[in-house]
């Protein structure tokens, strides 16, 4: 599956770029987080929980950054492993100022489900990416829209996606 | 051949209810998931999430700490003991475990053993295995291409051509074709399916250490040929291998070949000393397991402008997946596909067939076609249909004029079959009749006038079924004989043991009936048993229709055997001379003399307590039939389909099915036999198909996605016969479990194809699935 998508981020640059490059904190917006194991600056190993439709898995990734480029480029290699399934990823993002503080974060991203996550969730796959993607970048807007002073709420207190949407679009 | 039996026997062509039934009825049955032994442990299985990878590490360290887990059984484990690879059916190896690649997605990896089946389940989630991803092989014309990566780096030759098979005068078709006046092309695909049998595939291995015996409980169609393998493959002497196929809840070819999970769960058996289960989920029946069809088909048929055939020519690539493991007849890579020919007169024909591996679970499955029989059938009828199109000719007409007259038979085909009898304009007169094809002719013209759409399909099959004659059959070097041994006991009951196995086909009424017709005893008091190898006779197993042809012969010429000593028994009886006794109404008499006359109870009574002093005593024979030729029966179905413009959906309106059996058993179990099969042969005309996706997943991993027929879609099937008997059965008897499954797709496929040709379509590929067909309806303008 190819994703492309491009964000809008009232934040500047330099601060949308040290929260993306903070394993952390992007955690923290990604579908069904559980765990996040750090094994250096640039290599990683979340777990998440994903569902589609009645299978749910959990995955544990291998994550290793690569073609980071400060303060506009990155890219990232993933690989992980559920019973059964598996997913392979590669994304990339380039950044640029729109504004003093607003940002446009262009990323694309080629996902591999195999196993029986592909097998039984196929029908589903397509919507259920787009859903967690929305998610994600809804949950992810907000966090580095926030205050300086409120930067990491838990993720219940994260305000409904329309109102952030609406913040994105401006 | 005598239906004139009286109820009381119900022998040939009585409607006996089937003696199973009330077993099922009740819940009663026994199939391998309802045997429960003690100290009993379960099996599940690790598979693989990708179709092509090379595997990098099993750490089976957190499985083994869940309590109630004995053990992980990887391929090295396996390898250590020469069992990380089996032979096929097919002069091919498979893999049982894989040692460092996986090659098809859900391929088997690992087995976790444990106490409980949900610990075992748990526990499959622990092991972790690390793959390193390869590109996969899914696309089999990309397969053959030079670059292509190797699916099967183990073997010899470098490339993923796995064999070249032809049959026919390929000389004699190109000339026939020089002459021709006109060639229809047309390229055909026929997809890959399932036979998703309501039992998926399970065993319980039970090995005892004491006695050194391994007793596997198994849903296997072919449990003689299944013992003969497993003691070649591990060395146990045969006689301490006892394979038993309870009660199995459909097989339909699924069931032929060995599954990786039979090997291991014996091997757990083996190692633990307890008794194993393992029973495949339904998901993990669908993706792993093997498929049928999958045939890429470009056909060409010459003919002269009256709509006279003259030549087929036919070149295919056939998709078999990662291993060849079909369970065809060694000869015959590519099945019986040479049968394509069906039911005309030709002067020449040519096949060839290219088996390719590709990184999909193995295909080749023979799913109720006897052998490629399917593809075969789909292709003649489709082109029959296509050059009727080409030259603007009724295709009931086209037929007619190229049917292979009745007086032809015995008949030689073009690429080499005797065909045995058969009067097939008898069939489609009979069909055509009773759908009143001339008044359907008239209704669609009016209705295209409408702008309505609706099709007329006609199918006029052959089948060959009965495998077969021993000069030809074989698997593994084993021929395709089968056998039948009959005990008849002092009362006049009697046990009879076939080797063959039945999955549903209702072997328990129809064998008991044979005998009943032959010895004249009452089917009530005959005990028919299979399936379990310590006690049946050696036989081949039960697929491509061959059961009555095969073991059924056995059994009438086991009985034969029988009432030859009944005779000389009965002679002593009558205090006559045996050459003076005649077979009659189910009794010895005297010639000449009905009053005086012995039936089989008193015989069978004598045989133990009062035999003649040159007769041994008892009453039993066994027999091993080798066929003489194959079965040849046939058929004439005429589909009638709406299509809704809005929808794109097609309905069967009405569906006539004209089923040429020979002589017939029990003609309830034969309409059964009908029913379901055309039923399973609308299923891939309009719902069911495997596809992958680029990365090797299969998409249809549960019933959400590949679509069985219910009783929604199924039309009220119309269904008569004819009866023209094979010469060379002993009964004149011939298979029919098959004919439907193998008749009816193309009878459906020439009705949607029918209902569109107005509008300048010439072919569409099975399923006919309501967006793809709505595609159509929009590209001619005709979509509402």
């Amino acid at each position: 599956m190819h994703f492309t998508g491009t964000q809008q981020i009232k934040a500047p640059v330099a601060k949308v770029w040290a929260f993306v490059l903070d394993p952390n904190k992007v955690a923290e917006c990604a579908p069904g987080f559980k765990t996040m194991e750090i094994l250096g600056p640039d290599h990683f190993k979340p777990t998440l929980a994903v569902g589609i439709g009645a299978v749910k898995a959990t995955f544990t990734l291998d994550v290793q950054l690569e073609d980071v480029r400060e303060p506009d480029h990155a890219a990232m290699r993933g690989r992980g492993a559920a019973a059964g399934s598996a997913v392979d990823m590669v994304a990339a993002m380039d950044l640029k100022a729109l504004a003093e503080d607003v940002t446009q974060m262009d990323w694309t991203a080629d996902v591999n489900v195999s196993g029986t996550l592909a097998s039984v969730g196929a029908r589903l796959m397509e919507g259920t990416a787009q859903r967690l993607t929305a998610k994600f970048f809804d949950c992810f807007r907000q966090k580095i829209e926030a205050p300086d002073d409120a930067t990491a709420p838990s993720t219940a207190s994260v305000p409904s996606s329309p109102a952030s949407e609406s913040t994105g679009a401006q | 051949m005598s239906t004139t039996g009286t109820s009381t026997i119900g022998g040939m062509g009585h409607r006996v209810k089937r003696k199973e039934d009330p077993r099922f009825l009740r819940g009663k049955g026994n199939y391998v998931d309802d045997i429960k032994l003690p100290g009993m442990l379960y099996m599940d299985i690790v598979r693989s999430p990708y179709a092509h990878a090379n595997i990098t590490k099993i750490d089976a360290s957190k499985a083994l700490a869940i309590p109630g887990v004995l053990a992980v059984v990887t391929g090295k484990d396996l390898d250590a003991a020469g069992l990380a690879w089996m032979p096929t059916l097919m002069s091919d190896k498979q893999m049982v475990l894989p040692v460092d690649r996986v090659v098809y997605q859900a391929q088997e990896v690992a087995a976790v053993i444990a106490t409980e089946r949900y610990i075992a389940a748990d526990a499959i989630a622990q092991v972790e295995v690390e793959y390193d991803p390869l590109p996969p092989v899914i696309d089999p014309f990309k397969a053959m291409e030079a670059d292509a990566p190797l699916v099967r780096p183990d073997r010899e030759q470098k490339t993923n051509h796995i064999w070249h098979w032809e049959a026919g005068d390929a000389a004699k078709t190109d000339e026939a074709f020089r002459q021709a006046d006109v060639v229809v092309k047309q390229d055909l695909y026929i997809p890959r399916i399932h036979v998703a049998s309501i039992e998926t595939c399970g065993c319980v291995a039970s090995f005892d250490r004491v006695a050194g015996k391994l007793t596997v409980y198994m849903t296997t169609q072919a449990p003689h040929a299944i013992r003969t393998v497993f003691s070649l493959v591990t060395g146990i002497p045969e006689h301490k291998i006892r394979i038993i196929s309870p009660d199995i809840g459909g097989g339909f070819g699924g069931k032929v070949p060995v599954y990786p999970g039979y090997v291991v769960a014996c091997v757990a058996s083996l190692q633990t000393g307890h008794p194993v289960k393992w029973i495949e989920d339904r998901s993990e029946n669908l993706q792993a397991d093997s498929f049928a069809r999958d045939y890429h088909i470009s056909a060409e048929l010459a003919a002269n402008n009256d709509g006279t055939m003259k030549a087929l020519r036919v070149k295919t690539l056939a998709d078999h997946g990662a291993f060849d493991a079909a369970a065809n007849p060694s000869k015959f890579p590519a099945g019986l596909f040479s049968v394509i020919t069906g039911s005309y007169g030709l002067e020449a024909a040519h096949v060839a067939v290219d088996g390719v591996y590709t990184n999909k679970p193995s295909g080749g499955v023979a799913y109720r076609c006897s052998f490629r029989v399917t593809e075969a059938v789909h292709t003649i009828e489709r082109m029959v249909d296509t050059l009727a199109q080409q030259l603007k000719m009724d295709p009931a007409d086209v037929r007619m004029k190229n049917f292979i007259p009745p007086e032809a038979f015995p008949y030689k085909s073009a690429t080499g079959w005797e065909y045995d009898s058969g009067n097939y304009p008898a069939a489609l007169r009979k069909a055509m009749e009773k759908i009143d094809y001339a008044g359907l002719r008239k209704e669609q013209a009016e209705k295209r006038a409408k702008g309505e759409l609706m099709g007329i399909g006609i199918s006029t099959f052959t089948e060959i079924v009965g495998a077969g004659p021993s000069h030809t059959f074989d698997i593994l070097g084993i021929k395709m004989f089968d056998s039948c041994e009959i005990r008849v006991h002092p009362t006049g009951s009697v046990i009879a043991r076939i080797g063959v196995q039945s999955q549903g086909q209702g072997h328990e009424t129809t064998f008991a009936q044979i005998v009943a017709e032959e010895l004249g005893l009452p089917v009530e008091n005959i005990t028919v048993e299979h399936g379990d190898t310590d006690t049946a006779p050696y036989g081949l197993g039960t697929y491509a229709s061959r059961s009555t042809p095969t073991a059924g012969a056995a059994t009438a010429v086991a009985a034969r055997k029988i009432r030859d000593k009944a005779r000389k028994i009965a002679a002593h009886l009558l205090e006559a001379n045996p050459d003076d006794l005649e077979w009659q109404d189910y009794k010895f008499q005297v010639k000449g003399t009905p009053g005086r006359s012995v039936g089989m109870k008193e015989i069978a009574f004598a045989a133990y307590t009062n035999f003649p002093s040159d007769v041994e005593a008892g009453l039993e024979a066994v027999d091993y039939y080798d066929p003489p030729n194959m079965t040849f029966p046939f058929g004439a179905y005429i589909c009638v389909v709406d299509i809704d413009r809005g929808t794109g959906q097609v309905k069967i309106r009405r569906f006539v099915a004209v089923d040429d059996c020979g002589n017939i058993i029990n003609p309830m179990i034969v309409d059964g036999q009908i029913h379901g099969g055309l039923t399973m042969g609308m299923a891939p005309a309009l719902l069911e198909a495997i596809t992958y996706d680029e990365n090797g997943n299969m998409q249809q991993g549960t019933f959400m996605e590949y679509l069985l027929p219910t009783a929604m879609e199924t039309p009220a099937w119309e269904t008569d016969k004819t009866v023209t008997p094979s010469p060379h059965h002993p009964f004149g008897a011939k298979g029919v479990g098959e004919s439907a499954t193998v008749g009816a797709p193309p009878a459906i496929a020439n009705a949607v194809v029918d209902a569109l040709s107005h509008l300048g379509v010439t072919h569409v590929d099975i399923p006919f699935t309501p967006w793809k067909i709505y595609a159509i309806l929009e590209e001619h303008g005709v979509a509402e």
